[in-house]
């Protein structure tokens, strides 16, 4: 009697499997092999001093962020106040790589929406970015004290994902 | 300044708007950089390789193939170089590993199991 049904559920099993992949999958969420690794080594003149290095040794000693974002980029001025707030009042240093972005309007926008960053890049032909594995702005890697990448956000950071995600995992490893 | 130098210095500036020349390249090398942007996917318009796309971030993963054939870099390093970065979706053709085994295998799995069922479950008729 059973044996009749058998074919039901593994009709069923299908379905749900195939189901759960069209509606809760994120085909546009790739993954990262870089997690756990050391940060890609780069130098990249200094925004606001071009005769600067900003280098991935900048981002050692405490657990840091790091932020690729443009001036272009609309998705990135909506990030804007929650980056001036995660600097401002948890204290997380937030690192800046200025992707494909005209240094002057940079400076501009920084200026004209405050800036949340202790260093900013400026990646004008896009190389770092590549290195990092960078395919949409804005993206931020969450980068340990030791260098390496512990985590990396696609997407505007909100108040939700840095509530849920960013924020336990930044004080699991030490930040504040 | 006279009219030629004038042209002279707008090709030179168009030129440079190219910051690498595939079409320089020997023939041979020419083949393998056509064929090899054609297997990585554009991420940004997904049902697109790099070759034939216009997107900026598939210009730069132009750029960075061809950056890494010039360092002498074999094909397996660039892939390697861009799965480690990208994951393996941005392979049009997925390579056989671990993670890839059961879409390799499925086919085959699957064709045995209707075969086992069809021997099993289908009597001959007119007996």
């Amino acid at each position: 009697m059973l044996k009749k049904f058998i074919p039901f559920f593994i009709l069923f099993a299908l379905i749900g499997i195939l189901g759960k992949e069209l509606f809760y999958s994120k085909p546009n969420e790739l993954p990262s092999a870089l997690l756990g690794e050391d940060i890609p080594t780069f130098a990249l003149p200094d925004l606001f001093k071009p005769q600067k290095l900003f280098t991935h040794k900048d981002l050692k000693g405490r657990v840091a962020l790091l932020n690729v974002w443009a001036t272009w980029c609309y998705a990135c001025g909506m990030e804007q106040s929650m980056l001036l707030k995660i600097s401002s009042e948890y204290h997380v240093p937030i690192y800046g790589i200025d992707y494909k972005d005209n240094a002057e309007e940079a400076i501009a926008w920084l200026n004209q929406n405050g800036n949340p960053y202790v260093m900013i890049g400026n990646d004008k032909r896009g190389d770092v970015a590549i290195d990092l594995g960078v395919y949409g702005t804005p993206e931020t890697f969450v980068i340990s004290p030791q260098g390496k990448i512990l985590y990396r956000h696609v997407g505007v950071i909100d108040q939700a994902a840095w509530d849920e995600t960013l924020y336990p995992l930044i004080k699991k490893f030490g930040g504040r | 300044m006279s009219f030629f130098l004038r042209i002279l210095i707008f090709i030179s500036f168009f030129n440079l708007s190219y910051a690498y020349s595939p079409s320089s390249l020997p023939s041979d090398q020419l083949t393998r950089f056509q064929t090899l942007t054609k297997e990585i996917r554009c991420l940004v318009c997904q049902n697109q390789n790099i070759a034939d796309s216009n997107a900026p971030l598939a210009n730069d993963l132009r750029e960075k193939v061809f950056t890494m054939m010039s360092e002498k870099k074999s094909n397996e390093e660039i892939k390697d170089y861009l799965v480690k970065r990208y994951g393996e979706f941005i392979l049009l053709q997925p390579r056989f590993n671990k993670l890839t085994f059961i879409l390799w295998t499925f086919p085959l799995i699957g064709l045995t199991c209707v075969l086992f069922f069809l021997i099993r479950f289908i009597k001959p008729s007119g007996k």
